[in-house]
């Protein structure tokens, strides 16, 4: 029998641990027939950056993390993040997945462990103190915090003003009158408290970033697992891990979203606003698929296969 | 090495190594490094090391220290510590035990523009100390009034350890900064009995200077003129959103040295003594840091963790037990842990049991700080008592020890006043 | 510890702990500007310095490991010595040197590990978020920092055994 030790950087309430982690893990050792179980560490063994490399060096067995977190490392992930791709994150995580198991795996990147899932956030959304939501310069000047990955270059490309800061620091950001306003899945503006400190929102249809994630496994522990086991747990991650923290994501944003009832004003981007976001921010796309092919990936074939896979999901 | 794998032989361990005299820094890293080895083997601890050591370095928010260091470091070189004590000798010269009330209140003041207890009580040993030691104060009751006066600098805002609080808890930083205020005025009255007790009962007699005349007095008040400036422009800059409290650290330190430079104080010179030695400290508390962090893994490995969780439960589920297992469990802790140290390794396990039992967090900040505060100056591992041990060479540190004990009984009583009447910490922040 | 003894001025005479001053003092005047420009730049200009966060974060991870041979060559680190300080006065040397070696060691681990993490960084291309800096070289750098904090220890703990015989 074989205990797995998952290293957790979040507050064990965080649904993503709570609603994808902790059901994942307890779905291991069902289908296994409790040969393999896990162990959740009660405390944070690192920064979050450092949780891909826990996995690659055995500091722990499953750790779960957001690829852009190591920025330069992984350069496929624009695949997810991209903007106007999707409303669903059940939809954009499945199709992220088969699009990565069949075209980004060839980039290497991810050669040092075993991957049990990749999958999305909720669509990133627009939320401001104050300001005209409709306009479409309506960012002009902002200055609004972002995280990293993507959403910095888009925010400059909107001519908003980056205030950089990890997530943790939005409150503060926000509270203090630092950042005029944030991008931000429903979900996060929720659960880091900034519901208060916001009174208009822009719901961008297709959203207007995504964050990927990823679900990886020490390689030498996943050999040391028993052809079944394997075949066991593959059965309950890969696509069904990313279509269970897809739905995950959704039903967050759900959440958020009512909660902003009556305190934030939320409006659909216009299509005028559309039009002068896709024109402004398609050099950013263009950088990005170059990227892509860098990592030796055919960067159209994949973004097509996101974009149809996406369009599958979403018509089930 | 197998035995490592349980805590309490790892806590030994640690014990025996900090007695024998290795660094504090070392000794954590080292027990931490092989407890991690002996659950999870050698090559992930040494790669989990480096990960503590470099991720952990380049940490955005823990760049607080150097700079609130920094700031502390020009305030000293602009002399503003010195006309601190001379306002404050100015008006208690004539009294009985004078300096060491005079180094109390300076070192309140003196905690409004530095945000270190160690920067804190290292700046006012080199001021207040020579002049105690001339009137013939006893060398205990003198560097405890010091060391004691110097923890507040991480209670009476700016703080260091608060804005760690507010980082680790996401709570606003600026109503923890105003929460500390009330109980640093009460650890200032607290302190100033403790100096009176000491001379009471132990009948020390102490020699008195003759009483200023007002007008003297008054003048001797200008100095201080320097340091409120810097509080407000710091604290004010806080609540218009001009910056964040992580910013106020480097506009601290900008306002401090153009304060410096104000004074006609600055020289190039002493300015690189001052940056350099910023430096070390820097380095020298990091390394602790990174060592207690070390350490902290191989708790989280070992289990220690929901040990303690069901142990502060286990004398009774209300939030009165609660707390009060909490606060003797860090009384303890609080005894053998860098202040630091401690607040890193026990606020993650302790603020959502606090919080479930409907503790209110910034309350609970300022618990902590207080608690922190107590175990800078109590004996083995006390920050404080160690400052003024490096900076007064000729002193025991058992006599530091021993002049501290009525300072830390009034902490107690202040700990115990603020859990009877929380409104003491949050009335400020509330009527933000 | 804020300043500055006569004898520690004096001291900064010697041509390593000059240097380590020099480049520990600019780094932190270097932070302390970051944070000023970056407000000021937010408010005056409406454009916040890009990448003072990631800067802040390499040069204080730089101002840690380049203060630590300065740390070793004074030994100020923080040490517990209520027992320590009753013991026999002739033990007191050969337990500096022995507690030396273990610093060393351990100084010298660290520096190992962070040299193989800088390459392992390096390997995958890890860079700051906005200006792109690649992340290796600042591990190989806290690694060379530890390497020379070994060599000062081990100086340090020599130097001050052979005085110790010799009086
Ligand atoms: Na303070
Ligand atoms: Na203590």
């Amino acid at each position: 029998d074989t205990t797995l030790t998952v290293a957790n950087w979040l507050p064990p309430s965080h649904p993503l641990v709570s609603e994808v982690i902790v059901p994942m893990t307890e779905a291991i050792k069902e289908a296994t027939g409790g040969s393999v179980t896990t162990n959740i560490l009660p405390a944070p063994l690192g920064p979050p950056p450092a949780h891909f490399d826990f996995a690659v060096n055995g500091v722990a067995d499953i750790t779960f993390g957001v690829q852009n977190y190591t920025p330069g490392r992984f350069k496929t992930t624009s695949v997810a993040e991209m903007p106007f791709l999707g409303n669903s994150a059940t939809a954009m995580s499945v199709a992220y997945w088969r699009t990565w198991d069949a075209m980004l795996k060839q980039a290497g990147e991810y050669d040092g462990v075993k991957v049990l899932g990749v999958f999305t956030h909720g669509p990133g959304e627009i939320f401001m103190k104050e300001g005209d939501a409709s306009a479409t310069e309506v960012l002009n000047g902002k200055k609004m915090r972002v995280g990293g990955g993507l959403i910095n270059e888009i925010t400059t490309k909107l001519g908003a003003v980056p205030v950089e800061g990890p997530s943790s620091k939005a409150y503060e950001l926000l509270s203090q009158g630092v950042a005029d306003g944030i991008f931000f899945p429903y979900e996060s503006v929720n659960s880091f408290g900034l519901i208060p400190q916001l009174t208009k929102g822009i719901d961008v249809p297709g959203g207007l970033y995504n964050t990927s994630f990823f679900v990886v496994m020490n390689k030498a522990k996943w050999d040391s697992l028993t052809p079944e086991e394997q075949t066991q747990i593959d059965s309950v991650t890969g696509e069904s891990l990313a279509r269970m923290a897809g739905a995950m994501w959704d039903s967050a944003d759900a959440k958020g979203k009512a909660a902003m009832d009556g305190k934030i004003e939320l409006t659909t981007a216009t299509d005028a606003q559309m039009v002068a976001w896709t024109d402004a921010l398609a050099p950013v796309i263009k950088e990005k698929m170059d990227e892509i092919s860098s990592a030796g990936v055919d960067a159209d074939a994949a973004m097509k296969m996101m974009k149809d896979e996406i369009a599958k999901v979403e018509a089930e | 090495m197998e035995l490592l794998a349980n805590w309490p032989v790892g806590m030994a361990a640690l014990f025996v190594l900090l007695l024998v005299g290795l660094p504090i820094s070392i000794a954590l890293t080292l027990i931490g490094l092989l407890g991690t080895v002996s659950i999870i083997g050698w090559n992930p601890a040494l790669s989990l090391l480096s990960t503590t050591f470099f991720d952990q370095g380049k940490n955005y928010s823990l760049s607080v220290l150097p700079l609130f260091l920094l700031m502390g470091n020009f305030v000293v070189q602009s002399g503003i510590a010195k006309e601190l004590y001379e306002a404050a000798h100015a008006w208690l010269r004539h009294r009985k035990g004078g300096l060491a009330l005079a180094t109390v209140i300076a070192c309140g003041g003196f905690s409004s523009v530095c945000g270190s207890s160690m920067a804190t009580a290292a700046t006012m040993a080199r001021i207040s100390l020579p002049s105690m030691r001339r009137y013939g104060y006893p060398d205990d009751l003198s560097t405890a009034s010091i060391a004691a006066g110097g923890t507040l600098g991480i209670l009476i805002p700016p703080s260091v350890i608060l804005v760690f609080y507010g980082i680790m808890t996401q709570q606003d930083i600026g109503k923890l900064f105003l929460a500390g205020i009330i109980p640093g005025i009460l650890g200032i009255l607290g302190y100033t009995t403790a100096v009176w007790l000491s001379i009471r009962f132990r009948g020390i007699e102490l020699a008195t200077e003759p009483k200023l005349p007002l007008r003297d007095r008054l003048r001797a008040l200008k100095g201080t003129l320097g340091a409120i400036i810097l509080f407000i422009f710091v604290m004010g800059g806080i609540y218009l959103g001009v910056f964040t409290p992580t910013e106020s650290a480097g506009m601290g330190a900008a306002g401090a040295l153009l304060l410096t430079i104000l004074s006609g104080k600055f020289t190039i010179s002493s300015a690189f003594v001052t940056l350099f030695d910023a430096a070390k400290t820097t380095a020298m508390m990091f390394f602790i840091l990174f060592g207690a962090l070390t350490f902290t893994n191989y708790v989280n490995f070992s289990g220690m963790t929901g040990d303690m969780q069901a142990f502060v439960t286990y004398f009774g589920d209300g939030p009165t037990s609660v707390i009060l297992t909490i606060l003797v469990i860090y009384l303890v802790l609080g005894c053998v842990l860098e202040g630091l140290s401690m607040i890193m390794l026990t606020v993650p396990i302790f603020y959502p049991v606090v919080a479930a039992q409907g503790f209110d967090l910034i309350w609970f900040g300022v618990f902590v700080v207080v608690i922190t505060e107590i175990s800078y100056i109590t004996p083995p591992v006390g920050m404080n008592a160690f400052v003024l041990r490096s900076v007064v060479k000729d002193v025991q540190l058992g006599t530091i020890f021993r002049g501290l004990v009525p300072f830390v009984l009034m902490d107690v009583v202040r700990i115990i006043l603020l859990i009877l009447v929380p409104g003491l910490v949050l009335f400020l922040p509330n009527s933000m | 510890m804020p300043p500055a003894s006569g004898k520690r001025s004096r001291a900064l005479s010697h041509w390593p702990r000059r240097v380590l001053a020099w480049v520990c003092g600019l780094i932190l005047l270097l932070l302390m500007t970051l944070t000023v420009v970056d407000v000021i730049g937010r408010y005056l200009f409406n454009s916040p310095l890009i990448g003072a966060t990631e800067l802040t974060e390499v040069l204080l991870v730089s101002v840690i490991f380049i203060g630590l041979p300065a740390v070793c060559m004074d030994d100020e680190h923080v040490t517990v010595d209520l027992v320590t300080s009753q013991m026999p006065d002739w033990i007191q040397p050969f337990r500096k040197a022995l507690l030396a070696l273990i610093s060393a060691t351990i100084f010298g681990v660290i520096s190992w590990r962070l040299w193989v993490y800088g390459s392992q960084i390096y390997a995958y291309n890890g860079v700051t978020n906005s200006l792109r800096i690649p992340v290796g070289p600042v591990a190989w750098l806290c690694s060379v920092c530890a390497g020379v904090a070994v060599i000062l220890t081990l100086y340090v703990a020599a130097r001050d055994l052979r005085r110790a015989l010799r009086t």
